[in-house]
């Protein structure tokens, strides 16, 4: 290939339902956050552009609209995650102790080429709430994570912009070591761009 | 589950998705189920393990066949017109976000022993050996007559109402040879029979135009693809639902569907738990009781290690055998994707063929379309019923979808979605435009 493919990274962000997944994409991209809980209506994925190593990428994070309640994700959801975040409340066990099924989950619908290095990136968030509410420990989360091939972690907090520029960050950085390991070798033509706007009407006069 | 909800859907196939879909974004709160642990029902993508366990239960997939994750197959093979319903459903509702589509290399006929492609440009029909030169310069006149007519200006109509005049007496008008006329009518229109020629030639104009404005949208033939197999489609309309509200749960049985004391329907149970709603829509492999069958297709999946034969080893292709060049009543489709298309392992090509059963013997009956597929790899047959419903909904509030029929491509699911879409909500649908996705995050960014 002559030019340097433009890089559109693909994040998607998994976790149990109310953990704050939207809110992380939202105070990252947007700066903003809500206090109210809505289960994720509207938010679809959000793209931002950010410097990695002087390279200009485009990242596009994935909410998962809600179809995590259920574990209704379907595979194209997955398909072709250059990184994957997982997120659990530090005050709430049970968003922890699920962090493994949706790991597995990950791997067996995305099955990355080389699952052994796919880039993951943990993310203990709601660190805002008062210390004596909190059921995860940073020692037991990060005992975790060594234990799944030394996977990242951060503690965040949506609400107070608490280590979420870092850890996207980083998201960032190894989603493009990833890509950069695999997609080049491509010799098909690119897809076709589907619009409206280029419907046009021509005959074929044959 | 135990909430109230506007509507409750049954069965992911892509006739429910896009009706989720549109439901939600027009506010009404849908929780949409299905049995299987995957999206799609009949019109999903399956994976090898999951190919298997559908056709030869207890048989594991040969290791040679490559990675579960490079399959993609579909059970229903159909290619979507550029410039037909679907694509405008896709680009209304901005699904095309999650997707990306490669075109169908070529539309080929099958004719006198031979198999010759569907001329795509001017040039191509000049070299094309479906006529000679006598024929070709008829056939212009034909197509011209065709693209310049208008409904509302009766000098482009040459004395012919295309509303009441068969289409029979058209081609007559042209004088085009039967041979012209069968590429024509089955591999333009795209009829699986000969009854459209008793018919008023109106809805033959229509389909024609579609196919030639669905070739000159992107050039090499009218259909695209998307990649990763037609089950995309269904989980990008869920997600659409999902965005606007929608709830999903899959691997859900589902066991009764409950009716008030009026017979309306008012629920779904699945397990001790019913979810209430005021109507019901799904696939027919819900309701036995309420669905007949009016007709069977057969279709062989086959896996290929290399391209069809004598179809200029492209990566993709649509082939028609017409009725009568096998002596039969309705046409054999074939429908090849490849790898290119990331619906199965690097140099393996999927074809599947395709009709409408008219014997004992289906298999046999696609025999002349798997003698053109050269050497077979593997093969999975089915024989699946086509259904509709006995009634239409409107009495009990539970709307049932039609199975997917042997067309090519999506006209009749989109018919059958903005038919069930006008008894469901008792108004025509009409397609607005979402915002695309940098509007959309824009929006959220300022509020």
């Amino acid at each position: 290939m002559a030019s340097r493919k433009k890089v559109l990274l693909k994040v998607i962000i998994l976790g149990d339902s109310g953990v704050g997944k939207t809110s992380l994409m939202n105070q990252y991209v947007n700066k903003k956050f809500s206090n109210q809980y809505k289960a994720t209506i509207g938010a679809d994925f959000l793209t931002k552009e950010v410097m990695v190593d002087d390279r200009l990428v485009t990242m596009q994070i994935w909410d998962t609209a809600g179809q995590e309640r259920f574990q209704s994700l379907g595979v194209a959801f997955y398909r072709g995650a250059d990184c994957c975040v997982l997120v659990y409340d530090v005050n709430n066990a049970k968003s922890f102790e699920t962090l493994d099924s949706w790991r597995d989950e990950f791997l067996i619908q995305a099955s990355p080429r080389d699952p052994e290095n796919f880039p993951f990136v943990v993310l203990g968030n709601k660190i805002d709430m008062e210390e004596s509410k909190r059921m995860v420990s940073q020692k037991r989360a990060m005992t975790w994570c060594q234990s799944k091939g030394n996977i990242p972690y951060f503690e965040t907090s949506a609400k107070e912009a608490i280590n979420v520029e870092q850890a996207f960050q980083t998201i960032a950085k190894n989603a493009l070591q990833q890509e950069t390991d695999q997609d080049f070798y491509s010799d098909l033509p690119d897809p076709i761009k589907i619009d409206s706007e280029t419907s046009r009407y021509e005959g074929c006069g044959c | 589950m135990d909430e109230q909800y506007d509507v409750i859907v049954v069965g992911t196939g892509l006739t429910e998705c896009i009706l989720s879909g549109l439901l939600s974004v027009d506010g009404k709160k849908v929780l949409h189920m299905d049995r299987n642990d995957y999206y799609g029902g009949e019109s999903a993508s399956l994976n090898l393990t999951q190919l298997y366990r559908k056709f030869r239960p207890g048989q594991e997939p040969p290791p040679e066949l490559g990675r579960d994750r490079d399959y993609n197959i579909d059970l229903i093979p159909k290619f979507m017109m550029a410039s037909g319903e679907l694509v405008k459903m896709l680009t209304h509702t901005d699904v095309t976000r999650y997707l990306e589509f490669k075109q169908i290399s070529g539309s080929y006929v099958y004719r006198d022993g031979q198999i010759s492609k569907v001329p795509a440009s001017e040039f191509e029909a000049v070299r094309s050996p479906l006529m000679r030169l006598f024929e070709k310069r008829r056939a212009k006149k034909f197509f011209e007559y065709m693209q310049n007519w208008r409904e509302d200006d009766p000098s482009t109509h040459q004395g012919i109402d295309l509303n009441s005049v068969p289409m029979s007496k058209v081609y007559e008008k042209f004088g085009l040879e039967s041979g012209t006329q069968d590429f024509i009518g089955h591999a333009m229109a795209l009829y699986l029979n000969e009854s459209y020629l008793s018919r008023p030639a109106r809805e033959a104009y229509e389909r024609i135009i579609l196919y030639i404005s669905s070739v000159a949208r992107y050039g090499k033939s009218p259909y695209i693809y998307p990649l990763y197999g037609l089950g995309e489609l269904p989980q990008g309309f869920a997600r659409l639902s999902a965005i606007y509200g929608g709830t999903y749960m899959l691997d859900k049985p589902v066991e009764e569907i409950v009716y008030d004391s009026n017979g309306q329907v008012c629920g779904v149970r699945s397990g001790d738990q019913i979810a209430k709603t005021k109507q019901v829509i799904g696939d027919p492999s819900y309701f036995p009781g309420k669905v007949q069958k009016v007709g069977k297709v057969v279709r062989a999946i086959c896996l290929l290690k290399h391209p069809i034969p004598n179809t200029d080893d492209v990566d993709s292709i649509q082939l028609v055998i017409p009725q009568n060049q096998v002596n039969r009543k309705h046409d054999i489709y074939i429908a090849s994707v490849s790898s290119s298309h990331n619906v199965c392992a690097k140099d393996y090509y999927l074809a599947i063929v395709s009709t409408i059963v008219e014997t004992d013997n289906p298999e046999a009956e696609i025999k002349p379309g798997l003698d053109l597929l050269g050497t077979i790899d593997e093969k999975f047959i089915c024989i699946c019923d086509i259904e509709k419903p006995i009634e239409d909904g409107c009495k009990d509030q539970v709307f049932i979808s039609c199975s997917y029929d042997a067309s090519s491509h999506f006209g009749t699911v989109c018919d059958d979605v903005k038919d069930i879409y006008r008894r469901v909500t008792g108004k025509d649908l009409v397609l607005k435009q979402r915002l695309r996705q940098e509007e959309e995050q824009r929006e959220i960014g300022e509020t």
